[in-house]
């Protein structure tokens, strides 16, 4: 041993049930954010979304999905109209960010089992990367829905600025949502297959298909349990119809992002030593 | 595990790499390969165990210092590769302390690999970064990973497409080559053919170091005892016998009542 005493680099210890030393977790996540970012492109670049028509597969889909509840509407409601295209497009375009974040982050821990058995690293990485990569394949969504816009003559105003506070308690929201699905699929991997059931639900539960401010009186409580309807709500007023969404429900959608946030982290930290066992 | 340090001006030998001290380490493990919701519903109010304690380790104490070539040998499920993983930070320790004085480079029984749909040059990055390389740590080495491993034009193939010896000379030359202070080898050096076993021995031969240290687990008892300055042997969880190469292993070998034979000193 040398003269002086030496401070060793890593320590390890027993730890008791809770939370690991926050600020030195977000130093060692941080110190890797480049991890994200290539674990993001190589993703990408497997799922073929850094060629042309994988981008375009993009738009496409969803766009021909909202074609289709479109004449879905048209044929059962009996109504059609450019408002509500914009409305049921642009719905769409933000349900799939929160419906991509889900399913790439519910088997992100699972399927990096090699490298959870391998190496020490934060493993809340893996559901951040999905949720990454679910915002990336958002963004050219959001340009091609403005360039939809204008063509369908949806008025133009201020009050669109909106949608970016949304598209932030959006991505909250589908960050906790990955992390906390991510955790539980750790100890039942069964939850994957539920998941499309889940979302599907979720879709109809939502303000899409129809508007917030259709819905029959009675009907309004939904948004008390849906996490999705209050930010759907204010994402449709501000980005489709340029007008200002309620503060109540911009709040009440920021609780639930960041209620959901919170405890699929605090879950998914508490229970990340216990991973490489269970996987 | 932080970037990996230009060896220092002063030799650091006979310094403590690291210390592992009265270390315990007990889990509990789902008995289902696959726990699924379905099945738990399924076996509910039937009382039916879900999970398995194991008792891994039980009160190790080890100091390894810089410049020791340490190999780990006992039986299946000794404790050998848990003891590997709890250095390496993978998995906590249930009781007891360990110091790590350098950082670490693993190459444990998996092998190298993230996403076996990506290519081995997709993988090495993203095992690099999770491992806290920088991009550029990663790019340095990266020709010499991808030379020392022989894939050729298989480098950008996807990992599910290797061959194991493909798989396992990709995990070794990553894990040699970034030149850590502490190497942990578990069973690597009985994998690939005749030739590559060779090199990597070889390579590990090089990579002994006085401010280096070297954590080798094998079955392969002759080549611990050409490569080792020291062995300890794991039992049961439990530190049996630490010291000279040739004593532990032959400890070890009546212990397990073999006699000498070429089958055993190439493996067990």
């Amino acid at each position: 041993m040398s003269a002086q005493p030496r401070v060793p680099l890593q320590v390890y210890e027993p730890f008791r049930a809770g939370l690991p030393p926050l600020r030195k977790y977000w130093k060692s996540l941080w110190s890797r954010r480049t991890f994200i970012a290539e674990y993001s492109r190589s993703e990408l670049r497997e799922q073929h979304f850094d060629s042309l028509f994988g981008q375009l597969w993009l738009v496409l889909n969803p766009l021909m999905l909202s074609a289709v509840y479109f004449l879905l509407i048209v044929i059962i409601g009996g109504s059609g109209g450019s408002l509500r295209y914009g409305h049921l497009t642009a719905s769409l375009f933000l349900f799939y960010l929160v419906s991509n974040s889900l399913t790439g982050g519910v088997k992100s821990v699972t399927a990096g089992q090699r490298l959870i058995l391998n190496t020490a690293f934060p493993r809340i990485m893996l559901p951040v990367s999905a949720t990454v990569i679910a915002f990336i394949k958002f963004i050219p969504t959001l340009l091609v829905f403005i360039v939809m816009r204008t063509v369908l003559g949806l008025p133009f105003g201020w009050a669109m600025l909106w949608a970016f506070p949304v598209i932030l308690i959006a991505l909250i929201f589908s960050l906790g949502a990955a992390i906390l699905i991510s955790t539980i699929n750790v100890y039942f991997r069964d939850i994957a297959s539920f998941l499309p059931y889940m979302i599907r639900t979720l879709l109809y539960l939502s303000p899409i298909l129809y508007e917030a401010s259709a819905l029959k009186p009675q009907l309004r409580t939904l948004e008390h349990f849906n996490p999705l309807f209050t930010i759907l709500e204010s994402w449709s007023l501000s980005i489709v119809h340029a007008q200002p969404p309620h503060l109540s429900s911009m709040l009440q959608g920021l609780a639930w992002a960041l209620g959901i946030f919170l405890v699929g982290t605090y879950f998914f930290l508490s229970r990340e030593r216990e991973f490489a066992v269970r996987l | 595990m932080s970037s990996l340090s230009v060896s220092n001006s002063h030799s650091k030998s006979n310094e403590v790499a690291v210390s592992v001290q009265h270390l315990g380490l007990t889990y509990t493990t789902a008995i289902d390969r696959r726990p699924t919701l379905k099945a738990r519903v399924k076996s509910l109010g039937r009382g039916t165990k879900q999970t398995r304690t194991v008792h891994a380790l039980n009160d190790v104490n080890l100091d390894i210092a810089y410049g020791q070539v340490l190999g780990v040998i006992g039986t299946n499920g000794a404790g050998k590769s848990s003891l590997m993983r709890v250095i390496a930070g993978i998995l906590p320790p249930t009781k007891g302390r360990v110091e790590v004085f350098g950082s670490v480079s693993t190459l444990l029984a998996l092998g190298v690999g993230f996403n076996p749909a990506m290519s081995g040059r997709a993988n090495v990055h993203l095992g690099g970064l999770a491992a806290g390389m920088s991009r550029k740590e990663i790019e340095y080495h990266f020709d010499e990973i991808a030379e020392f491993a022989e894939l050729g034009d298989a480098i950008d193939a996807p990992m599910r497409t290797y061959s194991s010896g493909m798989y396992a000379r990709l995990a070794f030359s990553v894990a040699a080559t970034v030149q850590p202070d502490i190497l942990i080898v578990d069973e690597a050096l009985s994998t690939g053919d005749a030739a590559f076993k060779e090199k990597s021995f070889n390579k590990i031969k090089e990579l002994r170091s006085e401010d280096r240290a070297l954590i080798l687990v094998s079955h392969a008892m002759a080549t611990l005892k050409e490569i080792c300055n020291d062995v300890a042997w794991l039992h049961k969880g439990a530190l049996v016998q630490r010291g000279n190469p040739s004593v532990v292993v032959d400890a070890y070998q009546e212990f397990l009542h073999l006699g000498k034979s070429a089958v055993i000193d190439e493996d067990l």
